[in-house]
């Protein structure tokens, strides 16, 4: 296995994360869509240090740790505020949140 | 002998590498929610199998409890939460310009992540690595200790601020209107 293997799966699982996050409508699932993405970068991390010069620094082990965290945090923060969207709206449909618009 | 480990390693990278993209795939791509983050917890775990494959075991570890543990049952709440009638076939809501968002994930592989990729260098992985928990712990206390405590902080503020957030904003004047 080479770094590439793992940079290319990690564009792959990036792209259908991002395909999740265009179009569906859920904000839940978008929510989840933008987890994948960051669970992909978290792979790169890894790659990276492993295929890396001095890998006993773990500068990937410990970027990724904090990584995940902040990434926990933000989906507490986030599904609270879809919560009090729906609270708000009556429903997570991302297309009639248009208030805005009209 | 160590050609037949890297042979089971190729396997092993090839079938978590399945697990983890039709995992992701069938999460964005199910309509039931219930299902979509069941297809999620099982790319998280195939993800997590790629970093032990990789030799990251804490990081393993860190991944089946955060996201698998925490993360799922977080997700699941929230839509059994906002979620009315689970099996209403109207309520669900379907994906809009499929076929464009796919077009958008395919030009941004192609055009954005591909290209910086193949231009990389391929360097030779290290024979050994020793297992890393304790010098992680280590270093999250002697070069890292301010990262760590900023990371509490953050987590603190995260908590409150999602609790004050579900929450909403409490509307006393309606509580004591006659009605």
């Amino acid at each position: 296995m080479t770094l590439h293997h793992y940079l290319i799966l990690a564009a792959v699982l990036f792209c259908v994360g991002l395909m999740g996050a265009f179009t569906r409508r859920n904000a839940i699932v978008v929510l989840f869509s933008v987890e994948i993405m960051l669970n992909a970068a978290n792979l790169n991390f890894i790659a990276f240090w492993r295929y890396s010069d001095n890998p006993e620094l773990l500068h990937g082990p410990m970027f990724t740790l904090f990584a995940i965290a902040v990434a926990a945090a933000e989906v507490a923060v986030g599904l609270a505020l879809v919560i009090a969207v729906y609270r708000h709206f009556k429903t997570v449909d991302l297309e009639s949140m248009n208030t805005l618009r009209e | 002998m160590n050609e037949e480990i890297a042979f089971w390693k190729e396997i092993a990278f090839w079938i978590l590498s399945a697990i983890a993209v039709l995992g992701a795939l069938v999460a964005v791509r199910k309509r039931n929610l219930i299902h979509g983050v069941f297809a999620l917890l099982v790319f998280f775990a195939g993800l997590s199998g790629l970093f032990l494959l990789l030799l990251a075991e804490f990081i393993a570890a860190v991944q089946v409890l955060v996201y698998i543990g925490a993360v799922g049952v977080l997700l699941l709440f929230a839509i059994m939460l906002t979620e009315r009638v689970a099996g209403d076939d109207d309520r669900r809501m379907t994906s809009r310009g499929w076929s464009w968002g796919l077009v958008m994930a395919a030009a941004v592989f192609v055009v954005l992540l591909l290209p910086p990729i193949l231009q990389l260098p391929s360097p030779e992985a290290a024979q050994e690595i020793k297992p890393s928990v304790e010098e992680l712990g280590h270093k999250l206390m002697n070069p890292y200790v301010v990262t760590l405590e900023v990371l509490a902080l953050l987590l603190t503020a995260a908590l409150i601020g999602a609790v004050t957030a579900a929450q909403g904003v409490r509307m006393p004047k309606e509580e004591d209107s006659p009605e």
